[in-house]
């Protein structure tokens, strides 16, 4: 099955188009590494297919049935989480209530807590803390274990390695290898740490000026010197 | 513009010969209202601050008039005296508003609030004055200027066109976008080293003058005043007028408050009841609709029929490089002295017994954990108020309770962790904000050249930034707007830096790029650089010193090499695979 295929996206803010007749599929299970330079479109490709910003053309379709132009709340109740940039976190709340956000209606909270627990122990301790008064890196382990708890299909995920500890991040890897595993789970994951997103993919895609300049296959080890060159130009 | 201007003061001028008595009556009041709907926008459309209180400074305004006649006599001393207290009056008041409302770690809300009950204790005052004032019947048939209507009319038009125009100028002039950016970010203005509250109080005492002024002209003209002048009510249409015609584009609250007062005063004879209705249900339509008011939905129409390539461009300005400062002997001082500090919330202590010292020409990475209160500690050192116990002292002063503004004045410059930057200034503003302490930002005019030192520029230059000067911030990237706030803090020349992660989001090339900046700043230029970095690389590469902080504890404090091969770093950090087999 195909969790995700997008056919000749075209989208941007104003006047200004970001992405152009851009097309990329991602199979049910599969990783797919989405790397570039800034402001080369990564950011906005997942403001689009999540449904944030609307498509000016092309097609997006989630796991066989059309997603085209579906407000964000339809996708994630379809099984798509999203972790933004940005620290998307309720400040004002706590952790525990930050997670309870993330939790699919009829499942309890107690078995929710203790996967998430699992993968970042500290966020059971400090369930009554304010997730404001968490630090940097510490929200957004929050934002992975919030979108992890719903036990999403597919994951749209941005820049999650900026600010986080180098163990952390070889703790991300295993959480998402485990959940991918586990549930088939597929992720589009936007980076800019070259080694973390290989280590997780299983294919990549070099995005340059809204375009598809370069993809492949991960193994075989030419990967990182092909990506390489895309980012040092 | 200046079109537009003289069209509208030859409006002014032959209007009262083409229509009837009655509406040049209104026009007048009208054209006053129109005036302090203008300092409503530049206050709030453009500031932020959202005031309730200048009907009350338009009352003060009048009353200092009708007073003054009533009391004394009608005489040139007196009306002279009259002119100049009531503004003066209305701009203590706004001093003593702005005093209560822009202290520090106040909630934006509370001006709101404040003005509010402004306009409630000036009906209040004016009620109990007895007879002095009029108590609620107010005062009238005091002797005034013996000035036609038409007279009045072509005044009042002139002081309408003129405000506007002097606000028109103002509000794009550098100094003009500096409200904007106390708008979006008013933390950033205080890390540039601009004393926002003080900015906000001047700004609020100059709009209640020139509310103070026109409530003069309309106790001139009117020869009637009345508590109702200035209570919250009239406040709160102010405040609607300026929502309906749009806020922040200044014409469109002018036009509004124009035409609103003008329709009102028709209507409210034939419908009276009803109309205040319809007001009500407009607004609530347009606010819906149009959240942006009537003035900009019309000028998008208008803009649809003009061509896209005739519309105006805003000239992008030029950049420039300043002469590299003469800093031959400040190499070798104490930059950073830090004993004792903590830092609770509540029972938790997220720092405890912090003591270093970094001096000039070093470059201090500070590692640890996520949650080791790495960012806490920058925020000790660049904020007075911050911490619970110990001192902080920059280039030799201690910080004492300092704001962050005052901070910055002795040579600070902090880089937050997440991009802190303008979303709605273009990439040049910003860099010229950034510059504001060093070169004045001018009240009428926009530079066309910004001036930026070379550490700054080759940030700039380097990241892309050069060529997307012109571009909202809004709509860049995420690295490039890390980029630009790196290249905003090293425009302010600061001798100590605090860094947050000033490299996350941006790629490997990039990165080394800054770091050769940051080498160079440190060696040729003696600044004392903090870094708080997770790229241990990074790191390696750059520093002269690492400090590793762990549960709100140094728990070490040594050379790159000491610290790089420590085996307690890697196991709470790095997690490196060696490190879990030992």
């Amino acid at each position: 099955m195909i969790a995700l295929d997008i056919e000749r996206l075209t989208s941007g803010y104003g006047e200004a188009m970001v992405l152009r007749d851009l097309s990329l599929r991602v199979a049910a299970g599969e990783v797919l590494a989405v790397l570039g330079k800034n402001g080369m479109g990564k950011s906005t490709l997942l403001k689009t297919v999540m449904g944030f910003l609307p498509a000016r053309g092309g097609r997006i379709s989630l796991f066989e049935t059309s997603a085209t132009g579906r407000p964000p709340h339809l996708l994630a109740s379809r099984g798509v989480a999203y972790s933004p940039q940005d620290q998307a976190i309720f400040q004002d709340l706590t952790v525990e209530e930050n997670l309870r956000l993330g939790l699919p209606r009829g499942t309890a909270f107690a078995a929710g807590l203790d996967l998430v627990a699992g993968f970042f122990p500290f966020l059971a301790k400090r369930r009554r803390q304010r997730a404001g008064t968490l630090s940097g890196g510490e929200q957004k382990m929050l934002i992975i274990g919030r979108a992890l708890l719903a036990r999403p299909r597919l994951m749209l995920i941005d820049e999650i390695t900026e600010g986080l500890q180098p163990s952390v991040i070889l703790r991300l890897a295993e959480v998402l290898r485990a959940e991918r595993q586990r549930g088939g789970t597929a992720i589009l994951l936007v980076e800019q740490n070259v080694r973390f997103a290989l280590s997780l993919a299983d294919r990549y895609a070099v995005l340059a000026r809204g375009e598809i300049v370069d993809e492949g296959p991960v193994g075989g080890g030419s990967a990182e010197a092909r990506i390489a060159e895309h980012l040092s130009v | 513009m200046a079109i537009l201007g003289v069209i509208a003061l030859a409006l002014v001028a032959v209007a009262p010969l083409l229509i009837d008595e009655y509406s040049v009556n209104i026009l007048v009041r009208s054209f006053l209202y129109g005036c302090i709907a203008v300092t409503v926008d530049i206050l709030w459309g453009f500031t932020g601050i959202l005031t309730f209180g200048q009907a009350a400074f338009f009352g003060i305004g009048a009353y200092a008039l009708g007073l003054a006649v009533t009391t004394y006599d009608f005489s040139a001393p007196v009306v002279i005296g009259a002119f100049i207290a009531g503004p003066l009056a209305a701009a203590a008041v706004a001093a003593i508003v702005a005093w209560l409302a822009f202290a520090p770690k106040v909630s934006p809300l509370y001006i709101s609030v404040v003005t509010l009950v402004q306009s409630v204790i000036f009906v209040q005052v004016i009620y109990s004055g007895g007879n002095f004032t009029g108590s609620s019947s107010g005062l009238s048939g005091f002797d005034t200027f013996d000035v036609p209507m038409e007279g009045w009319f072509r005044i009042a038009g002139v002081a309408l066109v003129v405000v506007t125009a002097l606000g028109w100028r103002f509000v794009r002039s550098d100094f003009g976008r500096l409200l904007v950016a106390i708008r979006e970010n008013e933390q950033r203005c205080r890390y540039c080293g601009i004393g926002t509250a003080r900015v906000k109080t001047m700004l609020l005492a100059a709009s209640a003058v020139v509310a103070a002024m026109a409530g003069f002209a309309y106790a001139a003209y009117n020869d009637v005043i009345a508590p109702d002048l200035g209570n919250f009510e009239f406040g709160t249409e102010l405040v609607i007028w300026v929502a309906l015609g749009g806020r922040g584009t200044l014409l469109g609250p002018a036009i509004a408050a124009v035409l609103i007062d003008f329709i009102s005063a028709y209507l409210s004879g034939t419908l009276p009841f009803i109309w205040q209705l319809i007001v009500g249900l407009v607004f609530i339509v347009v606010i819906v609709l149009m959240p942006q008011g009537l003035g900009p939905a019309l000028a998008n129409l208008f803009g649809r029929l003009i061509p896209a390539g005739r519309r105006a461009i805003a000239a992008v300005p030029e950049l420039l490089q300043l002469p590299d400062p003469d800093v031959g002997g400040g190499a070798d001082g104490t930059a950073i002295a830090i004993a004792g500090l903590g830092r609770r919330y509540g029972s938790l202590h997220v720092l405890e017994d912090i003591a270093f010292e970094a001096r000039a020409g070093e470059l201090v990475s500070l590692v640890g954990p996520n949650g080791a209160g790495k960012t806490t500690l920058i925020r000790c050192i660049s904020d007075g108020m911050e911490r619970s116990a110990g001192s902080v002292a920059i280039g030799g002063t201690q910080i004492g309770r300092m704001a962050p503004e005052a901070c910055v004045r002795l040579g600070l410059g902090r880089k937050f962790q997440a991009p802190n930057v303008f979303d709605a200034l273009t990439v040049a503003e910003s860099l010229r904000i950034a510059r504001a302490r060093q070169e004045r930002l001018s009240f009428w005019r926009r530079a066309d050249v910004v001036r930026l030192p070379a550490a700054s520029l080759r940030v700039v230059r380097a990241t892309g930034l050069a060529d997307q000067l012109g571009a909202t911030v809004k709509h860049l990237s995420h690295g490039a707007k890390q980029a630009l706030e790196l290249a905003m803090v090293l425009a302010m020349e600061p001798r100590v830096l605090l860094l947050d992660e000033p490299t996350a989001g941006l790629t490997k090339a990039e990165r080394s790029l800054i770091g050769g900046v940051l080498v160079d700043l440190v060696r040729e230029h003696g600044l004392c650089i903090l870094l708080v970095e997770h790229d241990l690389e990074f790191v390696r590469e750059i520093s002269s010193r690492i400090i590793v902080l762990h549960q709100g504890r140094i728990l070490l404090d040594g050379s790159v090499a000491e610290v790089t091969n420590s085996e307690l770093v890697r196991t709470v950090y790095s997690g490196e695979p060696h490190a879990e087999a030992a």
